[in-house]
């Protein structure tokens, strides 16, 4: 079985509803360095629901994209290890969910951190750097082509 | 760590009762509870039985990391949360004031401590699944919502 | 015994063993809270325009920033001392500044509400002693506040509590996610659907007064049933609540209006938001969002969110936050384009596009003072550490002298 280039090639998307939460591990990376691999590799992901990864085509390790009017994102995703009613994927909070929260709110002040919706597809761009969220806002969808 | 029916399978399923136990499934119980011994079955000792003996008898070898009572601290899975510390009924007996009212322990009698933000277990023959009144006791287990702490 | 600044239950019953003046080994406090204690990797060095300076320098320079700004901005404060917080707001009266800080965008409105005394509030120690129903609303504890279970609420024996929480005490989790917290809550989870907190309300106040709800009927009366009979009941509110109800917070005043039994208190993350909320409370009557001129105005648009997205500030000093690790991507456009002052003690991103940075001593482990714990208790702050850092409360004084 060689890799199956066309499901790359069509990559469909999918709109996905995301909300953030905290996990400690990633806490506790953030408190060594938020520079570090550890905090990139726990915060760099999307976690869902078995039944939602089966019907777009998503398999635990795939690099994902993650788009919408705010910010563009590659990150790696993940099947919840929990019991999921699925319709609802998790990120924790980080620079790479943030990426994807409206700064339009209404005049009151507070985003929408816990309540996101993006498109969702298959990449093979690499996973979206800090540098590259912090310094080039947008660049990543520069680097698409 | 292997299941009732995995033990079972591998006695003679006589119902002897040499062991004590009514039935071959209550001696398997009791194994994996670590209330029996393997050679306490009369007739497993004997030579006919000889490979599921060391069958089960590897079945029942403690993973490597874990205690006399079986117990082992995945510490990368730890929060360090003390969940365990406040519910472990012997920390509250050893340790009331602190330990039993939710601080850190006041003493050395506890069996479980937080040290750099993973939790780590001593006085291990303290524990209630240990002795001769031994009990299958989950009080640290229940508390623990990432299964850091578990029994083999 | 050192107190612990990894979240705003503030752990005063911390062991540390100190060398070489670092925090090598932390007994009793959680993964989040030894992270904290033992620092992080990359200590922040002054710098002006991100060359390396001297420190009197720096500070020299980011008080004629702020000087020279026509609507400058002093944000963060969340990882700041009570005393700093205080200073922090002198200088924001002498600037005639913008002042806001993380609860603007977290739990602001309900310490709000607790401040003017719209909840029943009560202290954790209350919790300990007494609680026999703990509601986590949209919070996970275990992960954010992580020995609040252990140290106050379900798994400590308190005063009419001694039996051990499997008889005297009952957890219910309320929440999007399966989170740990609601694992532990086991029979008493209740999943919601994202943005469904209100509805959820309605049907509990709806039960409450005897109303069949229409979904989830069972559950939901029996939830009812198990908070009227609570003798002594809490809600810790987390973010995931508040966020959701953020444009009608009154239908949690009125659910607990409902329940006299119960306390409401909101679940801080940031070791001393609460002491910033305080202490503006106490000299403004706002707990965040104020402009001084000849008196604090409040408004929306003195929300750090509000202020960058409408490029109305010219200057933006941050100490004890990371504002470019949590905002809103988009905005880190602008934030980068005006002159930054950071004070911290470490390098954050926030650090990395500032004019100036100034290096602090990591407060309440190399230099002391005094937080306010989640529910409004003062905890004195150790500092233990020897060290050679000025203290953020020593860097505001210095910054005001040179105004």
């Amino acid at each position: 079985m060689g890799i199956d280039v066309g499901k790359f090639l069509k990559s469909p998307e999918f709109e996905i509803a995301i909300t953030t939460y905290r996990d400690i591990f990633q806490v506790e990376a953030l408190e060594y360095d938020r520079f570090g691999e550890e905090y990139r590799k726990l915060s760099a992901v999307i976690i869902m629901s078995r039944e939602d990864m089966k019907k777009m085509g998503i398999k635990t390790g795939d690099r994902v994209k993650l788009i919408n009017d705010h910010g563009s994102i590659v990150v790696e995703a993940r099947e919840s290890k929990r019991e999921e009613p699925g319709g609802i994927a998790f990120m924790v909070n980080s620079p790479w969910s943030s990426a994807l929260v409206s700064d339009d709110t209404g005049g009151k002040g507070i985003p929408e951190f816990k309540n996101i919706t993006a498109r969702i597809s298959l990449t093979k761009n690499d996973i979206s750097s800090l540098e590259n969220l912090i310094f080039n806002s947008g660049e990543v969808e520069k680097n698409e082509r | 760590m292997p299941t009732v029916m995995e033990l079972y399978k591998l006695l003679p399923k006589t119902n002897c009762k040499k062991c004590g136990e009514s039935t071959c499934m209550a001696f398997a119980v009791a194994l994996l509870s670590r209330k029996k011994k393997v050679s306490e079955c009369t007739p497993i000792i004997e030579e006919m039985f000889k490979k599921d003996r060391e069958k089960l008898e590897s079945l029942l070898l403690p993973s490597s990391g874990a205690g006399e009572t079986g117990m082992i601290v995945h510490t990368e899975l730890c929060t360090g949360c003390s969940n365990c510390v406040v519910a472990c009924p012997v920390d509250v007996a050893n340790d009331p004031r602190g330990a039993g009212t939710g601080g850190a322990p006041t003493n050395d009698k506890v069996i479980f401590r937080v040290v750099d933000g993973k939790v780590v277990a001593s006085n291990i023959k303290e524990c209630r699944r240990f002795g001769k009144n031994r009990v299958l006791c989950y009080a640290c287990i229940d508390p623990c919502p990432t299964g850091a702490i578990e029994f083999v | 015994m050192i107190t612990c600044t990894g979240c705003s239950l503030l752990c005063d019953d911390i062991d540390v063993v100190i060398e070489n003046h670092r925090i090598k080994e932390v007994r009793n406090a959680c993964r989040r809270g030894a992270a904290k204690l033992k620092g992080c990797r990359n200590r922040l060095r002054p710098s002006i325009d991100q060359t390396p300076a001297d420190i009197d320098t720096s500070i020299k320079r980011a008080a004629l920033i702020l000087k020279n700004a026509r609507s400058p901005m002093l944000y963060g404060w969340s990882n700041s001392t009570c005393e700093a917080q205080s200073n922090g707001i002198k200088l924001a009266k002498k600037l005639n500044a913008i002042i806001d800080d993380t609860s603007s965008f977290c739990q602001g409105l309900l310490i709000e509400k607790v401040l003017k005394k719209k909840f029943r509030a009560c202290s954790l120690d209350d919790v300990k002693n007494k609680a026999d129903v703990l509601v986590y609303w949209g919070s996970d504890a275990q992960d954010s506040q992580p020995r609040h279970l252990s140290r106050f609420s379900y798994f400590p024996r308190g005063e009419s509590r001694q039996r051990g929480y499997e008889e005297d005490r009952i957890a219910i989790a309320i929440d999007v996610r399966e989170s740990n917290t609601a694992k532990i809550c086991k029979g008493h989870f209740y999943r919601i659907p994202l943005k469904g907190d209100r509805e959820f309300i309605l049907s509990l106040t709806g039960a409450l007064s005897g109303k069949v709800p229409k979904h989830d009927a069972k559950r939901i009366l029996e939830l009812a049933d198990i908070m009227k009979k609570a003798e002594f009941g809490a809600i810790f509110v987390g973010i995931g609540l508040t966020y959701s109800i953020k444009d009608d917070v009154d239908i949690l005043v009125a659910l607990g209006d409902m329940l006299p039994n119960f306390h409401i208190l909101p679940m801080v993350g940031h070791y001393n938001m609460r002491g910033f909320n305080e202490a503006l409370f106490k000299e403004t009557g706002f707990v965040n969002r104020v402009r001084f001129d000849s008196t604090a105005v409040h408004e929306n648009k003195y929300a750090i969110v509000e202020a960058l997205k409408q490029k109305s500030i010219d200057a933006l000093l941050v100490t004890g936050s990371d504002p470019l690790s949590c905002l809103p991507g988009s905005m880190i456009s602008y934030l980068a384009s005006i002159p930054v002052i950071c004070i911290d003690p470490c390098v954050t991103l926030t650090s990395k596009i500032s004019k100036i940075t100034i290096p602090s001593a990591v407060s309440g482990i190399e230099s002391g003072g005094s937080a306010v714990r989640m529910d409004g208790k003062v905890i004195e702050l150790s500092g233990i550490v020897e060290n050679n850092y000025l203290a953020d409360t020593e860097i505001l004084s210095r910054i005001m002298e040179e105004l």
